[in-house]
């Protein structure tokens, strides 16, 4: 790399910050908008509504009234465009002989001697999928949500959405959770554990009915239970059997017994959102104004940065030096590097910058 | 070749395109005419990566400047990729000590007589959601084949098909046009003079399925079939946007893509530019279009390739990875949408499988290691791995990506049978150039040459290069507003130029002299050297200085190119990362990799070592034993008993692994004979799907993207006539 400075990437942990977030229906569904500027909104609102392709059932009334002009079609129709029809409903008619909608829908078109229905469409749901109140309106499409809490961002998700109690996992962990031991608080919380999901663990998901699990990996193996499972799901490390670092634990874990809201997005190139809990906690007084995470900034000296890969990934340390010049990697890499002072054992690592991730402070 | 020949033919080429997007002028922005442009930033829009250059005059000549990189942000947490941009030309600016900002923050415009600002600003993308495409046309392996073919070269996602011999009826044709909300659709069909009813009642299809969509959403329409229908299609689909573009069959016997292929490029612009936030205010300040990058490779190919010999670039993305060959007068281009080293680490594997990948690991893995690696690369896809077994992995990712990359792309590189097989030696090039940060960004030029070596396994004498500024892509889209520039450029060694590489075709025995090597240097020092055969060599030649070449292969059955002696003047390269200067490559062809990790072991950290010159790092014996798994570098590495699956090597070949009776071929180990060329239905909505035991999970439920490419081509490609100086194809919109 020949550039003078370095944006890392930011994986958020903030204990209070301001949180924008963009919530839009997809790109081909046509909308409307719920709300307005200023509406308060909580995570399960919706806050617009758009209609999914339908398909169509393309009737040739031509052929079976057997007309010469296919523009005859018209004066036999029973029913206008626009009309809704059910299955089996005449449609059209001539003498005796009787043409029957095949499905339940809506008269779309009636041209060149055919008819098209199309079916009852699903509709789809925007939800505002957090607590806040709504900043910008995206016309036709969506709305922007501004909220403040304590915010941590994860890795990957299985997209689905959960809001409760953030609780962590009781001592023993998940697998010491039976329905016998069961503390009702459990029920309906999001479940913090620091250990890899496993097949144990998701079985017990699937009984204890958790709204959500904030959890460190799981292996591609049983990734589908992640995929399956009836809550949401939210890893903080990976893919593979790491734990949870010490530092996002602690920090998830002083938050014990907060109403948190849990946004577990499947990460995609296009994606901007990312997997994400947003826990309420207090303001310090009231009319107070969060700071917006400081994503901004390229590295420098002081900074305090996450290890995203090698043997310490999940440390947090300061960056004590940049040098100019490449280092050399034990693999034969030469690479830009930090140097990075671990903050719980003052140990000095050189890590590529691209491995370092910033929290926003 | 003069400066001014070379000028000629690029503006030739650029004179005999139509223009097929808005020109800036008509956008109501003039670029400068092309005499008062004396300095040019190019930025090139990755999915990782944002590049940019500044292209200025040194006593007159155009010559690079400055290049920098920085991430992109199109995506969280700044969702405006302008930002980043704006942060590559800041930091060249920094690098080339000029200034190219106001204070207000805007960009300096055209450039000012104390050298602040620029002239002119060019951009380039690879990144935004493909374009969904329906493609219709009469016969699956003509006019719909054809039409794969041309997409295959550009940023498009085939989400349906539909065929004259289509069992579908018209409504289920019809709905599958609605239901897969198309951005475009692909119409092909009928040679010219040919076919007119088919091709109209499948427009007919296409122009029912269209109105049934709302307004704001109907797909724009691509028509590349029989000349004759124009005037009646135009009509039929007047409340669209409709394109056209040459017949991909104007006759049976011939294919013409490029013409379909700058439209569906253009089609890509247009709609790109409003999917990606900040991607408006670069078009505000390039003033022109953002070309995709794969254009702008495929227009640069043509041109080395013209004027400088045969020409190959590789460029492995993220998320995207594009092949663009210039051999036997004819370029061509192929795009993977499921080949990259980061967004697509996952989608790479299940492209090229697993045992492929494991082809080139010098230790035991098992599939969970390789998927577990894949996965966490999707999630951190710019991630650098730091331990030597995550290097073996990451490697073993991107050759095992671009020998599948290069399977799709062969069968389009000439209209000749000969080289649609994959185990063919690749026909010779004079020059190959890779770019990607997995290739450029090693900082060992030595590193990325054996990378590229593997994954190619080119043949002869050529040259290799390095494309870490996004240079290509830039010059491309330099080249629709100031050709002059990408000539004088081009001929400035602005490639980092690794060396000149010989390979020993045949199969050297391991460990026994190969080839004899007598160099002279600038000094008149004489050395000779002895390359053994399973082995690279390196001598390395000093930037700016040359030395007198000759080369001997001493066994026979072994050649370089067909010959048994060479004599050659080799210039030293000059690269930011350092060069090589001549690299004898004397492992034989095909590669013969050894079929088990312990034999693979002994050969690739050795490979590794020769071309670094590195002390070698032999393999641990836990890692050949299956005892060591995962990936240190996602800190889950742990010791367990792992059944181990290495056969035991019965030598006979020494160095080169066992080749016992039992010992399974290459092709079943590589899967190159039962082929990695099945197609895979696109997928329009995401579920679960139901999964077979040992199945890799699905990647549409994991990512919730579409992955999927179009089937790959079956049978021949036609011949085509004689390429021609004055046969200008669409190079570019």
């Amino acid at each position: 790399m020949t550039s003078v400075t370095y944006f890392p990437e930011p994986r958020l942990m903030l204990p209070m910050t301001m949180i924008r977030r963009e919530r839009l229906l997809p790109d081909d569904v046509d909308g409307r908008l719920e709300v307005r500027v200023n509406d308060r909104v909580t995570l399960r609102d919706v806050v617009a509504r758009g209609t999914n392709p339908a398909p169509y059932a393309l009737i040739d009334g031509e052929r079976f009234f057997r007309l010469r002009n296919p523009d005859d079609l018209a004066k036999l129709m029973q029913v206008q465009i626009d009309e809704l029809v059910e299955a089996d409903q005449v449609i059209a008619q001539r003498g005796r002989r009787r043409l029957h909608s095949p499905i339940t829908g809506r008269v779309t078109a009636i041209t060149g001697g055919r008819i098209i229905i199309q079916s009852i469409p699903t509709g789809v749901e925007l939800e505002a999928g957090l607590n806040g109140v709504v900043v910008e309106i995206r016309k036709g499409r969506g709305v922007v949500i501004e909220t403040t809490g304590a915010l941590l961002q994860g890795v990957w998700g299985n997209g689905k959405r959960a809001v409760g109690v953030l609780r962590a996992e009781p001592e023993g962990g998940l697998s010491a959770v039976t329905s016998d031991e069961i503390d009702i608080g459990f029920r309906g919380a999001i479940i913090l554990t620091r250990t890899p999901l496993t097949p144990l663990s998701f079985g017990i998901i699937g009984s204890q009915q958790f709204a959500g699990v904030i959890a460190p990996s799981v292996e591609p193996l049983i990734l589908d239970l992640a995929l399956e499972a009836p809550c949401a799901i939210l890893l903080t490390e990976g893919f593979g059997t790491m734990r949870m670092s010490n530092t996002s634990y602690r920090f998830l874990d002083e938050l014990n017994g907060k109403q948190a809201t849990l946004d577990a997005v499947q990460p995609s190139p296009l994606e901007v959102r990312r997997p994400e809990v947003i826990i309420n906690v207090p303001l310090p007084n009231v009319g107070y104004r969060a700071p917006m995470p400081n994503v901004y900034d390229p590295l420098r000296i002081g900074v305090s940065v996450r290890l995203a890969r090698g043997d310490h990934a999940g440390f947090v340390g300061e960056i004590v030096d940049l040098p100019n010049t490449p280092v050399l990697l034990d693999n034969g890499l030469r690479v830009r590097c930090a140097q990075v002072q671990l903050i719980t054992t003052g140990e000095r690592l050189t890590v590529p910058l691209e491995n370092l991730e910033i929290s926003g402070a | 070749m003069t400066l001014l020949r070379r000028k000629k033919r690029i503006d030739q080429f650029l004179d005999e395109q139509p223009t097929l997007v808005d020109p800036p002028d008509a956008r109501g922005n003039a670029a400068p005419p092309q005499d008062l442009i004396t300095s040019i930033l190019a930025v090139d829009f990755g999915n990782v990566h944002t590049r940019g250059i500044l292209i200025d005059q040194v006593d007159g000549v155009y010559r690079l400047i400055g290049r920098a990189m920085t991430s992109t942000t199109a995506g969280f947490p700044l969702g405006d990729a302008s930002v980043g941009m704006e942060r590559v030309i800041w930091q060249i600016g920094v690098e080339t000590q000029r200034t190219f900002f106001r204070s207000d923050g805007r960009l300096i415009t055209p450039e000012q007589p104390d050298r602040s600002g620029v002239d002119l600003v060019v951009a380039t993308a690879s990144l935004g959601r493909l374009l969904r495409t329906v493609l219709l046309g009469l016969v699956p392996n003509m006019s719909a084949i054809s039409g794969q073919r041309a997409a295959a070269g550009t940023y498009v996602d085939i989400v349906g098909t539909i065929t004259l011999d289509d069992d579908r009826s018209a409504q289920d044709q019809m709905n599958a046009i609605v239901l897969a909300r198309p951005d475009l659709i692909f119409l092909t069909g009928g040679t010219d003079g040919g076919a007119e009813a088919p091709v109209m009642e499948l427009a007919q299809v296409a122009r029912l399925a269209s109105r049934l969509m709302p307004r704001g959403h109907r797909p724009i329409i691509l028509y590349a079939g029989n000349e004759t229908l124009i005037a009646q299609l135009e009509a039929l689909f007047v409340e669209q946007i409709f394109l056209i573009a040459e017949n991909v069959r104007p006759v049976l016997e011939i294919e013409t893509l490029e013409s379909a292929q700058a439209q569906l490029g253009a089609a890509f612009d247009s709609f790109s530019a409003g999917q990606i936030a900040g991607f408006e205010r670069v078009g505000e300040i390039s003033r022109s279009s953002i070309l995709p990058a794969a254009q702008s490779l495929n227009l640069i190919t043509d041109y080395m390739g013209r004027t400088t010999g045969d020409t190959l670039v590789v460029d492995v993305g993220s998320a995207v990875s594009t092949i663009s060959a210039y051999t036997r007068g004819h370029v061509s281009t192929s795009i993977r949408t499921d080949i990259g080293l980061g967004h697509s680490a996952a989608a790479t594997l299940k492209a090229a499988s697993a045992q492929r990948i494991r082809a080139w690991l010098p230790f035991v893995a098992e599939d969970n290691e390789i998927n577990t690696y894949a996965l966490n690369k999707t999630l951190r896809p710019a991630a650098v791995p730091e331990r030597v077994r995550s290097l073996y992995l990451e490697h073993a990712l991107l050759r095992a990506g671009v020998r599948t990359l290069l399977e799709t792309a062969r069968p389009t590189w000439t209209p000749d049978t000969v080289y649609d097989d994959p185990n063919q030696p690749l026909p010779p090039f004079a020059q190959i150039i890779g770019a990607g940060a997995g290739l450029t960004e090693t900082g060992q030029p030595g590193m990325a040459a054996l990378l590229l070596l593997d994954a190619l396994q080119p043949v002869g004498m050529f040259r290799l290069k390095l494309d870490p500024g996004g240079l290509i892509a830039g010059l491309g889209a330099i080249a629709r507003v100031n050709p002059e520039a990408v000539v004088q450029v081009l001929d400035g060694a602005s490639l980092d130029d690794i060396g000149t590489c010989a390979v020993v075709s045949g199969t050297p025995r391991a460990n026994t002299p190969a080839v004899r090597v007598r160099i002279t240097n600038a000094n008149g020092v004489r050395e000779t050297h002895t390359v053994m055969g399973g082995q690279l060599w390196v001598y390395p030649i000093p930037a700016g200085t040359s030395a007198d070449v000759r080369i001997r292969v001493v066994r026979r059955g072994l050649d370089i190119g067909g010959k048994m002696r060479l004599h050659l003047r080799v210039e030293g390269g000059i690269g930011s990362g350092g060069s090589t200067g001549l690299i004898i490559d004397a492992r034989g062809r095909p590669l013969p990799l050894a079929l088990t990790a312990r034999g693979l072991a002994a050969q690739i950290p050795l490979w590794y070592a020769n071309v670094t010159g590195a002390a070698l790092k032999p393999i641990p014996e836990d890692w050949l034993t299956g005892r060591v798994t995962g990936d240190g570098d996602a800190g889950d590495t742990e010791v367990k008993r792992v059944r181990s699956f290495i056969t035991p090597p019965r030598l006979r070949g020494g160095l080169l692994g066992a080749r016992g009776d039992e010992s399974p071929s290459m092709d079943d180990l590589t899967e190159e004979r039962t082929g990695n060329t099945q197609a895979r239905r696109p997928t329009t909505r995401r579920g679960t799907a139901a999964r077979q035991p040992d199945e890799t999970p699905n990647l549409d439920d994991m990512f919730g993207t579409n992955t999927a490419q179009p089937e790959p081509p079956k049978g021949k490609k036609p011949t085509k006539g004689d390429d021609d100086l004055n046969d200008i194809r669409n190079l570019f919109p």
